[in-house]
């Protein structure tokens, strides 16, 4: 392994109450999680010269303005800005606050996610039901009937199991697994055992998905604070250096000779990542991944390289991403069972286990790899991220 | 499988002069893409340019309409008032013969007997006034 040094370090780390009632704005949500985050590294608000801030694509963008500054009370900021690359957004993040430490621009700054999709009269289907633009320009979803997420993905699902031969008990096999997490998890919502029968017995919202294989969503918030590794030595949280970080964003194109819904840019992102830490898939211990939907988890376990492709659903149906087996993944039951907050799920998590303090759930965590995807699986990034300052 | 007759009203494309052309062709029973007049690559609408080359030449040309499933999915839920009485129905993603993939609804089978590679062929069924919408059945 060759020796590099951590190019930065996440010192803070702050969540909002989960719920699955409206409680609070979107804003409210972040602020509560920014000061939280704040108090969590030992810092006081005005020690923060950066902000960064990253809305649900399908929220409002007054829901998560620029005025959060204000909101949150922070004064004097050197960076301040939305990041918007859907879904990734909660990793990419982290990405450019470290660029941002690197160059100088700021020295501490807080990155944060929040999301209150449930609102009075609104249930989670009602939020992000509306028709997706598959197909790019062409306005043709609404009139085929073509609304909402779980479809959009089911597409991608059925191409995907058709090609490796995948059937529900792999996508099944991919929801017991991160329920057996979610069990052990005190941030968890779901929080009775799954078994395949259930995952089998559960209705189909959109074929080939039953229930159990989509995500939870709640209302919620996650803010991260990052500041230089060196920095990171002397703060009373068990620092999380960064030390390999990347995007892939591979274009959809819809004709034949390409698989948009297989050949996604996870491995773009794994492979950039990987090299810049000087590791290899085989070197990580664990990873957290956004999972909207069960398939989600087997694509990014090929696509990273963590099995062969083609080789997640016998690995999944083996056990081995659930306690005790060989690749801990999802070790907050993910976003399946644990809580679906966008890209600030695999942020959040990936953050606890590198700071190794995670209690039943823990896991060995020299190497911790967080990716969060956005779009229909479009947009990825990841990072890599370790307790020790040197790898 | 489909139920137009007693369907709530249905959601109405939104036309602009990218998209026009593929719903003026359902009128005339056409099914229209894109074919780069420089480097020969048909294109899935609605292109502005050739993903392949980069040529502002992407003239709309009718398909044979024949193609195959390429993927599909079978909603069990009604995410609008006006899907309920369908339920459950099918949509998917047909490549064509031609090479460009169209997302649309297949009728004419179970869905339990959708199998992704079947042949398919196109076929316009009115789904609101002055939308005959492009379905594909099996071929």
């Amino acid at each position: 392994m060759a020796k590099t040094e951590a190019m930065s370090a996440i010192v803070g780390l702050g969540m909002s109450d989960l719920s699955r009632e409206y409680t609070h704005t979107s804003w409210q949500l972040a602020v509560i999680a920014i000061h939280r985050a704040i108090k969590d590294a030992g810092l006081n608000k005005d020690d923060i010269d950066g902000l960064l801030i990253n809305k649900s694509p399908v929220a409002s963008l007054s829901s998560l303005p620029m005025d959060l500054q204000d909101y949150a009370g922070l004064k004097d900021l050197r960076l301040n800005n939305v990041v918007e690359a859907e879904g990734s957004s909660g990793v990419q993040m982290v990405q450019q606050a470290t660029m941002a430490v690197q160059s100088g621009l700021a020295s501490t700054i807080v990155c944060v996610f929040a999301d209150a999709p449930i609102q009075p009269g609104i249930s989670t289907q009602t939020a992000f039901g509306m028709p997706l633009p598959l197909m790019g320009k062409t306005g043709i979803e609404a009139p085929t009937a073509l609304y909402g997420p779980v479809a959009a993905y089911g597409l991608g699902a059925r191409r995907y199991m058709h090609k490796y031969g995948y059937t529900e008990d792999h996508l099944g096999a991919v929801a017991v697994s991160q329920r057996q997490w979610a069990l052990k998890s005190p941030l968890a919502m779901m929080k009775k055992p799954l078994t395949m029968e259930d995952h089998h017995n559960s209705p189909y919202v959109v074929e080939p998905f039953h229930l159990f294989d989509c995500s939870f969503p709640v209302n919620g918030a996650v803010a991260v604070i990052v500041t230089s590794a060196e920095r990171a030595k002397d703060m009373p949280t068990p620092p999380v250096y960064v030390h390999g970080m990347g995007q892939g964003h591979r274009g959809v194109t819809n004709r034949r000779g390409f698989e948009p819904e297989v050949n996604v840019g996870a491995k773009l992102a794994g492979e950039r990542a990987f090299e810049m830490a000087g590791v290899t898939p085989a070197d990580i211990d664990v990873a957290e991944f956004y999972d909207a939907f069960s398939y989600c988890t087997l694509l990014q376990l090929e696509l990273y390289g963590f099995v062969p492709e083609g080789g997640a659903g016998e690995f999944v149906a083996d056990g081995q991403i659930a306690p005790g087996g060989s690749f801990p993944t999802n070790t907050g039951g993910g976003q399946l069972s644990g809580y679906y907050l966008q890209g600030g799920t695999p942020l959040s998590e990936g953050v606890m286990q590198t700071r190794g303090n995670s209690g039943e759930r823990q896991v060995k965590n020299d190497l911790v790899l967080s990716a969060a995807y956005g779009g229909r699986m479009q947009f990825h990034a990841c990072m890599i991220t370790s307790p020790h300052y040197t790898l | 499988m489909f139920d137009i007759e007693n369907s709530q009203g249905w959601p109405m494309p939104v036309l602009d002069d990218l998209n026009r052309p593929l719903f003026d062709g359902m009128k005339e029973g056409k099914v229209m893409v894109q074919k780069c007049d420089d480097c020969g690559t048909w294109l899935a609408p609605s292109a502005f340019i050739c993903e392949a080359c980069g040529s502002e030449n992407v003239p709309w040309v009718e398909a044979s309409g024949k193609g195959e499933l390429y993927t599909y999915v079978v909603y069990h839920r009604a995410y609008a008032p006006e899907f309920e009485s369908m339920v459950p129905y099918n949509v998917a993603l047909i490549e064509l013969e031609e090479g460009p993939r169209l997302l649309a609804n297949i009728i004419g089978i179970d869905n339990k007997d959708l199998k992704i590679g079947m042949a398919l062929k196109p076929v316009f069924r009115e789904v609101a006034p002055g939308l005959p919408l492009l379905h594909f059945e099996p071929a």
